[in-house]
């Protein structure tokens, strides 16, 4: 079989599945509709172009509160468990993901029962109940994920929530989506009432069609949502993110038998750059999420066995912690960001693989990729995207982000710029963009163990490596390095902090 | 009861309007795909299923062995631990020519591990069927690593292990097991017992009997998904020289539970009290109705429409999350039921609602239309799943490792229809009482 054959193939297929997007307007709202007449199934992708940047300050998690509370909660007409009864016997499905530029409102049901949903669905978001015990049991939720999940009982999302907050701090990105424990903690059901007014207008609602619905629903959908305030779209402006001097570390204490890791760093690249697409070869070549491809999984778990997986990361990636294979649609960022995900590591390997994760940056950005690596990895990623959108749903989630970027459908982008990359230009965005100084590191420590466990790495103890296995010569000789590799840890701006007195406002 | 079928019928129909070969043979069936099946001479089964996902395939090889296989002192978590090992190369693909060439075509590559099956997927196009074949047939039949490689492996397993250390849903896994079951191997997790995990490296020599035995081609099934042609004679190609296996495995039978039992799981960080509470269950079946009665149970008692439910969580707020979950496994597994609860001193109120309800379902019969409700719900979120190529495959291949057979999942929805309340009473009277009951209460240390 030969790879050009291959390639012709897969890109054939391709246009045949993506062909369909359409887009357009009625008044201030925004449509897009990716309608196939043979689907049995149909699903919505509404958007709110407002998250958790646009909470008031002293109120963090307003708009996370107000989504959940439409989402899960009742319309004028019926209860919250009067929805779930009518929802139950088609199995259908609402959720929301209020994230922080965009809010999302997903339903998805089978076409036989498409018109009893999606009145219940527009009446949810047009008419929404804002019962007060609603309201107690959704702040309950959101303060006790914060309490009880978040802070104690998931530590890979606690380390990558810990960096977010690190990397932004004194930004709009730097809360968690669902807010603060003292900002949810002030919110009354007035000021979601309130919010509900001032943002869900036309001016900011998305709708996104997709499957097997009748052409009038469009129709019906304009006149129903036309309803709604025009309203004016302000875009929340953002600060460039700060500068990071040296390494500078946040180590988060809490009981822990392993330490997660999460490191990073602001880039200046979105899906709308066209750097932003040799970057992603790069970036696929040294830690492609949930494969062996990457560098970073190939030498700390692959050779050296050090824990469970590593990846890199050249924007948010959602969904991970969950298993999924395949970035998330709908969490677009004005302002992107790089990082390294380390899974939980033995205590005392913690040091040694954040050493060898930064000594492997090193190499990428001083060596680049080989010409075979390229072409290697070019090539998987032609082919790996198309996977990405296997289902209707995913498809329109991804048409929509490459709205928000102002670039064409993603996918197709991947396929029209890759073909035109050379290795330099990989090459020069890896220089251009990535370095191995200058970044963030949230660590998860032991109760007790923090202090210590900084200090070591503020002072460059040392980090000796032990294993069960022989090991060949070549990755002895390596370990000799990076035992000793020096980390330029910035005393001033590192702190260790206690999980319980994060997020709290 | 007829009026559910013609309607499903309808349903599924309307689902695949393109690809139901001959409508009068799936008539009856929930899943709306022709289903394919040849064996080879040494045993392999080879499962094909037509889907329109152009260019696009999936292809899962279902080893009928998961942690119920485990039943050496010792060696708990080794299902587990060699399907890790599988992704190590042999002679011909070694571990990097494996990665290059599944990156060559692009492939989503993965496999997982259960109680009962341990299966490996990969999703890719179509036009690599063969260059799929070529490898996993090869790593099935002569996988090979070095003790070096294997010690290194389980390194990543205890990593693995970690990553859910910090849920107190792993621990309540281990814990309620380990009290419910006396004999069964369903007593340890498929992680394994934490001892086992932290004694793998020194296991090499097990290792390559555990593959003697189990990786055989009277254990495998191969499931193909997707536009894909010539399969049966590429996998006699592939394949026809793998040799059949001679291991009999003997699970122990695990003995009648006669005595209530309680575990108490303190928590070192902060926690929601979580209350689970569990009773040993029947074994999948798609001819006799408990388990598919059992499931239609904990939707009506512990579902989101449910009358607890709808107390516990939605007006009285007591109860942060409530669920109820047949677990179905080839012997007979446990039912759970969950309860993350607000405040502590709510705890006896929660385990009393929840007896409540269990005593009342023994005599109290639910309605019709109830029942026709959860039925509903079931059959549309099964007909929904199957969206794509991989969704089908990975639905196909847990019925082939609970019955050996994919066409089981056509015979275990049909169940669902001949339940009556009456049979769901009988089920709640049979299994519910308290000599067959774990109790497992998970609590922060310092508030219990």
């Amino acid at each position: 079989m030969s790879t050009r054959i291959f390639l012709t193939i897969i890109i054939m297929t391709t246009v045949t599945l993506t062909a369909m997007a359409e887009q357009s307007t009625s008044g201030k709202l925004k449509f897009t509709e990716l309608r196939s007449a043979g689907s049995p199934l149909v699903t919505f992708r509404i958007i709110v172009r407002a998250g958790s940047i646009n909470d008031p300050k002293g109120k963090e998690g307003l708009n996370s509160l107000t989504a959940s509370l439409i989402a899960e909660g009742g319309t004028k007409d019926l209860t919250y468990s009067e929805v779930v009864d009518k929802l139950y016997p088609w199995a259908a499905r609402i959720d929301v993901n209020p994230d922080q530029e965009i809010t999302t409102f997903t339903g998805e049901v089978h076409r036989d029962h498409l018109d009893k949903f999606y009145k219940l669905f527009s009446d949810l978001l047009l008419h929404p109940r804002f019962d007060q015990s609603d309201f107690a049991r959704i702040k309950d939720a959101h303060i006790n994920y914060l309490e009880s999940t978040l802070r104690s009982t998931n530590d890979e999302a606690l380390g990558k929530e810990a960096l977010n907050a690190f990397i932004f701090q004194n930004h709009p990105y730097g809360n968690p989506d669902i807010g603060t424990v003292q900002g949810i903690t002030s919110i009354t059901l007035d000021d979601v009432k309130n919010y509900y007014a001032d943002i869900y207008t036309q001016s900011r609602i998305w709708i996104g069609i997709a499957g097997g619905y009748p052409v009038a629903l469009t129709a019906t959908m304009k006149k129903d949502f036309g309803k709604l305030p025009a309203g004016e779209f302000h875009e929340v402006p953002l600060p460039t993110p700060g500068d990071i001097h040296g390494m500078e570390v946040m180590v988060v204490e809490k009981p822990s038998r392993a330490y997660a890791v999460s490191m990073g760093y602001p880039i200046p690249l979105t899906r709308k750059d066209k750097d932003y697409y040799a970057l992603l070869v790069a970036n696929s070549y040294f830690g492609e999420h949930r494969t062996f491809n990457g560098i970073l999984m190939n030498h700390l778990r692959g050779d050296r066995g050090l824990n469970y997986g590593d990846y890199s990361y050249i924007e948010k990636f959602s969904g991970g912690l969950g298993g999924a294979p395949f970035p998330e649609p709908n969490t677009p960022l004005r302002q992107q960001f790089f990082s390294i995900w380390l899974r939980p590591v033995q205590p005392e390997n913690t040091h040694f693989a954040i050493r060898d994760a930064l000594f492997e940056l090193k190499n990428l950005v001083d060596k680049g990729l080989s010409n075979e690596d390229f072409e290697a990895t070019r090539n998987f990623l032609l082919n790996y995207s198309k996977l990405w959108v296997s289902t209707l749903d995913r498809r329109l989630g991804y048409v929509m982000d490459s709205e928000f970027y102002g670039s064409e459908y993603y996918i197709d982008r991947i396929a029209a710029e890759l073909p035109k990359l050379t290795v330099d230009d990989v090459n020069a965005a890896i220089k251009k963009y990535l370095h191995a100084s200058d970044i963030k590191i949230a660590v998860v420590v032991d109760e007790g163990k923090a202090q210590a466990f900084y200090d070591s790495l503020a002072t460059n103890a040392p980090s000796l490596i032990h294993y069960e296995a022989q090991k060949p010569a070549n990755i002895l000789e390596q370990d000799k390095i990076i035992t000793v590799f020096p980390l330029d840890i910035n005393k001033e701006k590192s702190v260790v902090v206690k999980s319980k007195d994060l997020f709290e406002k | 009861m007829e009026f559910t079928m013609v309607r499903f019928f309808g349903i599924l129909t309307l689902l695949v309007p393109m690809l139901i070969v001959s409508a009068e043979s799936h008539q009856h069936k929930i899943f709306p795909y022709k289903i394919n099946q040849s064996t080879l001479p040494n045993g392999l089964r080879i499962v094909s299923i037509p889907f329109d996902s152009p260019g696009i395939i999936a292809y899962y090889t279902v080893v009928r062995t998961g942690s119920r296989n485990e039943v050496e002192p010792g060696k708990s978590g080794f299902a587990h631990f060699f399907e890790h090992m599988m992704f190590r190369g042999t002679e011909k693909y070694p571990e990097e020519k494996f990665n290059n060439m599944l990156k060559s075509i692009g492939a989503d590559n993965n496999a997982f591990t259960s109680d009962d099956e341990t299966v490996y997927h990969t999703v890719a196009s179509a036009s690599a069927l063969e260059t799929i074949m070529d490898m996993e047939s090869d790593r099935f039949m002569n996988l090979k690593y070095s003790e070096a490689a294997f010690k290194t492996e389980a390194g990543a397993i205890l990593g693995e292990y970690n990553k859910n250390s910090s849920s107190p849903f792993q621990t309540i896994d281990e814990k309620v097991r380990d009290a419910a079951y006396m004999e069964h191997t369903y007593k340890h997790s498929t992680m394994g017992f934490l001892k086992d995990i932290e004694d793998m490296p020194n296991q090499y020599q097990y290792s390559l009997t555990f593959f003697d035995r189990w990786y055989r081609p009277e254990n495998c099934v191969v499931v193909v998904v997707g536009d894909q042609k010539k399969l049966v004679s590429l996998a006699t190609k592939y394949y026809g020289s793998w040799k059949h296996g001679s291991y009999a495995l003997n699970v122990p039978a695990e003995p009648p539970q006669n005595e209530d039992k309680f575990v108490q799981i303190p928590w070192k960080s902060r926690t929601l009290p979580i209350l689970t509470v569990a009773f040993h269950g029947p074994a999948f079946s798609d001819t006799h109705t408990d388990m598919a009665a059992l499931n239609l149970f904990s939707q009506l008692a512990f579902g989101e429409t449910s009358d607890l439910y709808k107390k516990l969580v939605v007006q009285d707020q007591m109860v942060e999350s409530l669920s109820g979950q047949m677990r179905q496994n080839r012997d007979p597994g446990l039912f759970f039921i969950f309860a993350r609860i607000k405040k502590a001193k709510d705890i006896a109120a929660v385990r009393d609602a929840i007896d409540k309800t269990l005593e009342e379902a023994k005599t109290k019969p639910v309605s019709q239309s109830r029942l026709a409700d959860v039925r509903s719900h079931l059959k549309y979120s099964f007909a929904m799943r199957l969206d794509d190529a991989d969704h089908v495959a990975g639905t196909i291949s847990q019925f082939i490792a609970m019955a050996n057979d994919p066409e089981s999942v056509n015979r275990y929805y049909a169940l669902y229809d001949k339940i009556t309340p009456k049979d769901i009473m009988n089920v709640v009277k049979k299994y519910f009482v308290n000599t067959n009951r774990t109790v497992a209460l998970t609590q922060q240390e310092d508030h219990q």
